[in-house]
């Protein structure tokens, strides 16, 4: 019986599925290279590398990163793009990520099941139904008004969006040239990060519904 | 007839209408109001008598259909008919095909959410930062309490970061007033900016970070101490007007 570190509880069957299924995809032990002394880095990619391993969960932006070694936006964009490309190779368990035009490491995601087996099922975040229809709206509308929000979803939204602000998922935007100019409201890099999207260009197609299909479709 | 409740979890009244819709194979394109407005009340009467509250949107919502119902009573007079109405069904249609999208795009953003939650980082290589920090000009003071509670967030998910591999049951009752008394005990050492995590070098768990912050929230309102929130949702402090 696996039982998860946090609660103590068994594991779920789709959990259990998804730690075991994680598990297969790992091949066998075995020496690759003698290891030598270290070596101090020599290219831009390791000085890089460096620093985004100490910026952590924080991350850093391309503009930091080249103020910082004192090179051209255009060049951090290759040095970047390098590092991405080293760690997406099967031979590293971390993979780098720009969300929201912010990077940092973060683990593969075949490393999760065995980060359960060594810390316990730590309790994810989770995100209601409603918080994401909330950001939903307005990562495709921004920047909108708490009321604009409300008649879409047909029901108040005043602290549902003082929750996400307090989750740094949204934030404000100024204000609008509306009477009473109400406040403007924005997701932020953390929602970026959130839901993986460098930008918000990549979030997926609305759905179009038109009278000539059938009328089932809209609930699939 | 009876009225059977499925599932009484509604974002609200557009997906309570979406449901009935679904449930009773309308064509949301050509909808039929009367049953609509039928269904809706029937749940409505439901939720009353399994002494829900029921929440004023719905009846918001439920006064539209009403007021389109009672329209269709009436004999029809042509100055309604002004150039930029719009027929109260029209509006609903365009309304529940709206919502409906958000709804559906929502289910594929929670997939990208939920599998972003299985990648992991380590958090900033935080002594680095403070050593660089101490130098800092003192700044100017303000935030307000929803920045607080985004740097606590951070803290208690350091914390969770930061547990150690087995499980330790301690029963510590410390009172905010006694933690107080040793927060004001510290400061004589502690230098004339400093972080909440120093503050809270010595607890290690939950109850303490939470009796702490809520001993610091006294301290601010006394100003004693006065707070201020960085970039990095770090929380810092300096002694406050009152401080003698």
């Amino acid at each position: 019986m696996i039982r998860t570190y946090m609660t103590g509880r068994e594991m779920t069957a789709s959990e259990k599925k998804r730690w075991l299924e994680g598990k297969s995809q790992v091949r066998k032990v075995e020496v690759l290279d003698k290891s030598d002394d270290v070596k101090q880095p020599d290219s831009p990619e390791a000085i890089v590398e460096g620093l985004l391993y100490i910026v952590g969960e924080d991350g850093a932006r391309a503009e930091q990163l080249a103020a910082a070694i004192d090179v051209s936006m255009e060049d951090i964009r290759i040095i970047l793009e390098n590092i991405q490309r080293k760690y997406s190779s099967e031979l590293y368990g971390i993979e780098l990520v720009g969300y929201g035009s912010v990077y940092k490491f973060i683990t593969k995601k075949a490393v999760y099941p065995y980060a359960q087996e060594l810390f316990g099922s730590a309790k994810a975040n989770t995100l209601s139904q409603a918080a994401l229809e909330t950001l939903a709206i307005i990562a495709y509308k921004q920047p909108i008004t708490r009321v604009e929000i409300e008649e879409l979803r047909g029901v108040s939204a005043e602290v549902m969006l003082r929750k996400l602000q307090a989750r740094n998922l949204i934030r404000e935007a100024g204000r609008s040239e509306a009477p009473g100019r109400p406040i403007l409201y924005e997701v932020t890099e953390e929602f970026m990060d959130s839901f993986k999207l460098y930008t918000l260009n990549e979030l997926p197609d609305l759905p179009e519904y038109t009278k000539e299909e059938e009328s089932e479709n809209l609930f699939e | 007839m009876g009225f059977e409740v499925e599932t009484l979890k509604f974002e609200g009244p557009l997906d309570l209408m979406l449901h009935l819709i679904h449930e009773q194979q309308l064509d949301i394109f050509d909808l039929d109001m009367e049953v609509l407005t039928d269904q809706y009340i029937r749940y409505l009467h439901a939720m009353e008598d399994l002494h829900l509250e029921v929440e004023s949107e719905y009846l918001v919502e439920l006064a539209t259909l009403v007021e389109y119902k009672s329209r269709k009573l009436l004999p029809k007079r042509e100055e309604e008919l002004e150039d930029d109405y719009e027929d109260p069904k029209d509006r609903l249609v365009r309304r529940l095909l709206e919502y409906q999208k958000y709804k559906e795009v929502s289910k594929t953003l929670y997939d990208s959410y939920l599998e972003r939650q299985d990648q992991l980082s380590k958090p900033v290589s935080f002594d680095e930062i403070v050593r660089h920090r101490n130098d800092i000009e003192t700044q100017k003071l303000e935030g307000d309490p929803y920045d607080l509670l985004k740097a606590m967030n951070k803290v208690l998910r350091r914390l969770q970061l930061s547990r150690p591999l087995d499980i330790r049951f301690t029963q510590k009752a410390l009172s905010p007033e006694d933690r107080i008394l040793q927060i004001k005990a510290r400061l004589r050492d502690l230098p004339e900016t400093f972080s909440f995590d120093t503050l809270i070098e010595d607890c290690d768990n939950v109850h303490e970070y939470v009796i702490t912050f809520i001993a610091i929230l006294d301290m601010a309102k006394d100003h004693y101490l006065a707070f201020t929130i960085d970039e990095g949702d770090n929380i810092w402090f300096t002694r406050g007007n009152n401080h003698d």
